[in-house]
């Protein structure tokens, strides 16, 4: 066993996770990445940088490719959020619907004022028009780090424009 | 236990009805035995130490319009502050109208009760999210018993649920569907394609949504039951003011689509926290605890212990939300005898 192992190409990979600083939440996440073999190198549980309720964890782990894929995999499923792989943030999809009178040039505008966020990228857009209103959904690319900036910015633009901002729970 | 009942509308008539079916269990359970020592309604009022029949309250109700024409006890004219320093009782259930401008009459009522030293039992909305800290001080210095978990989520356990059963956990935030109107709306809206103003009607027609829906449709009734919330499980002062209120009035069959085409419904959603106050629309994710339908109301519990909780229920009904007074009274009987 141990000659195969020494023989596969081993990887290393460094996560930053947020966890939530309740007893137990570090044990939970560092469970399913050793329980698909990966080794754990370091873990910096940054408890000073706390945000809310949050706690920034950096660990890097090491294995093949396929383990740590399947480390991710196995993160995601327990529900733990992963900010950053190797230095770059992740993005989440972000679903948001507006409904109104707004004119093309407007809508153009609200794209731009959303994309100019930083982290921020509007990914889709559909419109769907009726006799008195129109409705766009709009589907948002975003850091983490930028997610309540973005809701702020969008419920911004539903009041200033007069319109019905429905965003995800 | 001799109770007033203030308010013989449906929630009113739900108590008498509930009191009616569960005579037998509750002397043999709880060994209590409820006596309706008077009630009130907008045109008078029927009394009787000795307890009314609960029966003959519901039938006089139906057939005369109010229960001032009980025979031999009843008083036309009288009203609900006269009626309780009419009669000897234990406990106020006060179930009148819910006002979101003065909260009256019910406060008067339930202050009056408090400081002559009663308990209090109450569906309504209106005092409770307007004056919620001001009740609550008067419950305590008074030394009396104030309860309402009626007033959110009918029979939906959720404030005693809170306090009671989940006291090793801080509750964190709480989201959920407050209205059954409002649900029912846009579950038909999602179901049918139809517009709001034609489902609307529907709901009407079906006495789900009444004839002025504003303080449904506004999302003025999830604000107030936010409110309560807010300050009874998450312990954040607050006033209706506070909340940011949007309705469903501009919700375009269009954007039900829309949401339909990623796996989302449209919901409105109470979000209550430390930093958040808010009722309005919102996408939830098909799959997600928030898709529940019709009418029911639902709340889910962010803990810090014990991860999400969420509670479904009937969140209106008379013998729903009557089922949420007589657990009340029930548990005020309960600690009474400790």
């Amino acid at each position: 066993m141990d000659t195969i192992k020494r023989r596969m190409l081993k990887l290393r990979m460094s996560l930053l996770l947020e966890l939530q600083d309740v007893p137990g939440q570090l044990v939970a996440a560092l469970e399913p990445i050793a329980s698909v073999g990966a080794n754990i190198v370091t873990i910096i549980h940054e408890r000073d940088a706390k945000t809310g309720s949050h706690v920034p964890v950096q660990i890097t782990i090491e294995g093949d490719k396929k383990t740590l894929d399947l480390a991710i995999e196995k993160l995601t499923e327990k529900g733990v959020r992963i900010i950053e792989k190797d230095g770059v943030p992740l993005k989440e999809k972000i679903n948001t619907i507006l409904v109104g009178e707004i004119s093309e040039d407007e809508l153009k505008g609200i794209v731009n004022r959303i994309n100019s966020l930083m982290g921020v990228k509007v990914a889709d857009l559909s419109l769907k028009m009726s006799p008195t209103t129109s409705t766009i959904k709009i589907t948002i690319e975003a850091e983490h780090e930028s997610l309540n900036l973005l809701e702020e910015e969008i419920y911004n633009i539903g009041s200033k424009k007069g319109l019905l901002v429905i965003t995800e729970t | 236990m001799k109770i007033c009942i203030i308010g013989f509308g449906a929630v009113g008539q739900g108590v008498a009805r509930a009191i009616k079916s569960t005579r037998e269990r509750l002397k043999r359970k709880h060994n209590l035995k409820i006596d309706i020592v008077a009630a009130a309604d907008s045109r008078g009022a029927a009394i009787q130490e000795k307890g009314l029949d609960p029966q003959k309250l519901l039938e006089i109700k139906s057939e005369k319009g109010s229960i001032a024409y009980y025979p031999v006890y009843g008083h036309e004219g009288m009203d609900g502050l006269q009626v309780l320093d009419e009669v000897e009782y234990d406990c106020l259930v006060e179930v009148t109208p819910t006002n979101i401008i003065t909260g009256e009459p019910g406060k008067s009522l339930i202050t009056k009760a408090m400081e002559d030293g009663k308990d209090v039992v109450t569906s309504n909305k209106g005092h409770l999210s307007l004056f919620y800290k001001e009740l609550m001080d008067l419950a305590r210095e008074s030394g009396v018993n104030f309860k309402f978990e009626a007033s959110v989520g009918g029979a939906m356990p959720i404030i005693n649920f809170a306090q009671e059963t989940l006291p090793s956990c801080r509750i964190k935030s709480i989201i959920g569907i407050l209205n059954g109107t409002t649900n029912f709306i846009l579950s038909r809206m999602t179901a049918e394609g139809s517009s709001y103003e034609q489902t609307l009607k529907e709901a009407q027609e079906l006495g789900i949504a009444e004839t002025d829906p504003t303080q449904d449709v506004e999302g003025l009734d999830a604000a107030c039951k936010s409110v309560i919330l807010a300050n009874a499980i998450l312990g954040r002062e607050c006033t209706l003011k506070d909340v940011e209120v949007t309705g469903i009035t501009n919700i375009t069959p269009e954007a039900i689509e829309l949401a339909k085409e990623d796996g989302y419904l449209i919901k409105l959603i109470a979000e209550i926290s430390d930093y958040i106050l808010r009722v309005n629309p919102r996408l939830v994710k098909e799959t997600s605890p928030y898709a529940v339908d019709g009418t029911l109301n639902m709340a889910t519990l962010r803990t810090d212990l014990a991860g999400e909780i969420t509670v479904i229920g009937k969140g209106a009904g008379s013998l729903e939300t009557a089922s949420a007074i007589l657990t009340d009274i029930i548990n005020i009987w309960r600690a009474r005898q400790d």
